[in-house]
């Protein structure tokens, strides 16, 4: 498969997600279903080795892209995953300019709140998941 | 406010340390790098907590926007882009060895059980970082000054946690739940200064 290729679909299921493993089903859709590039097998081997690896979960499209095209496959995966951070900082200049006017930081304050929530939301799902494995493991 | 800023090469080495050496995702490096950052005095809860909102709003993966922040914060393009790349290289190149040569990493019961107790204190890592972020809010009790009127900082949190975890339970999506929670705060009365908000909060304009 084009490398190129490989950089635009994984950056289109990179960029329409918020998360780690968010882009999964977009990436499920165009390299399994669509394009046939890589089976369901491997998707799964690459979010195995992509949780069980240090670091951001979504490395894992470092393996989609190595799998569906060798080593080049694997880099236009590094630079799908890596490309989106750097909108951060027109959203950031954007909020420091406006964060003195009131209405703002409220939103702001309302965001860091539900961050927060969100976290516990995660935090117990790590937790939980892991006291199952390690309780199979036991049994 | 910040106290101090790292060179260059403190912040990718630091980047590069607290963001690839645990199991669980991206949200345990960020809480390492707040545990790093503000220790070493280069950031302080405030910047940290509007950093997580943008991160939160930035695609793709949380814990990349988180550092390409901290690079932009220090040291502008010249520490965003290295920052990327010391916070993503190293994992991707452990991810590409194991993929190429297709290991079988939950074969043995031993690494499954490593692999178990890792996401563990990753998950407890994860709820400590929510604490973190909660805890400037809690801790302020300021009501409004005598003949204001505005909602100071724990009933904001209630209001707007109790609607965060409402969503949640009801599937919402997490933009969605941020989305919500962003218009819900705007509509509820902010103080006029910094009464009834978080101590060192970055409100005057940067």
């Amino acid at each position: 498969m084009n490398p190129l290729l490989i950089y635009l679909l994984l950056l289109k299921a990179t960029m329409t997600s918020f998360a780690g493993m968010g882009s999964l089903p977009q990436i499920r859709q165009d390299f399994v279903e669509t394009h046939e590039a890589i089976s369901d097998e491997q998707l799964s081997q690459a979010v195995l080795v992509g949780r069980a690896t240090i670091g951001p979960m979504g490395a894992y499209v470092v393996a989609v892209g190595y799998f569906a095209g060798g080593w080049q496959g694997a880099i236009a995966g590094w630079l799908a995953m890596i490309t989106p951070a750097l909108v951060a900082i027109p959203i950031l200049t954007l909020i420091q300019r406006w964060l003195h006017l009131r209405r703002i930081r409220a939103a702001v304050d309302g965001v860091i709140i539900a961050s927060a929530v969100l976290l516990v939301g995660s935090g117990a799902a790590l937790a939980v998941d892991a006291v199952q494995q390690l309780l199979r493991l036991k049994s | 406010m910040t106290q101090s800023a790292p060179s260059l090469r403190e912040l990718l080495r630091a980047i590069a340390y607290e963001a690839n050496r645990t199991v669980g995702g991206g949200l345990v490096s960020i809480e390492l790098l707040r545990r790093r950052f503000t220790a070493s005095g280069w950031l302080d809860a405030a910047s940290h907590g509007v950093f997580i909102a943008v991160s939160r709003f930035t695609p793709g993966t949380v814990v990349l926007a988180y550092v390409v922040m901290l690079g932009w914060r220090f040291h502008r393009w010249r520490g965003a882009l290295p920052a990327l790349a010391a916070a993503s290289v190293p994992a991707s190149l452990i991810v590409l060895a194991l993929a190429a040569t297709l290991a079988q990493i939950d074969r043995y019961a031993a690494v499954r059980a490593l692999l178990a107790v890792g996401i563990l204190v990753a998950g407890v890592l994860v709820l400590g970082s929510a604490w973190h972020l909660i805890r400037p809010y809690l801790a302020n009790t300021e009501g409004p000054p005598k003949g204001g009127h505005y909602v100071n900082s724990r009933v904001r949190v209630l209001v707007v946690g109790a609607i965060a975890v409402a969503l949640v339970l009801l599937g919402a999506t997490p933009v969605r739940v941020l989305l919500v929670a962003a218009v819900v705060s705007m509509a509820l009365p902010p103080p006029d200064s910094n009464h009834g908000t978080p101590e060192g909060v970055p409100y005057e304009r940067q």
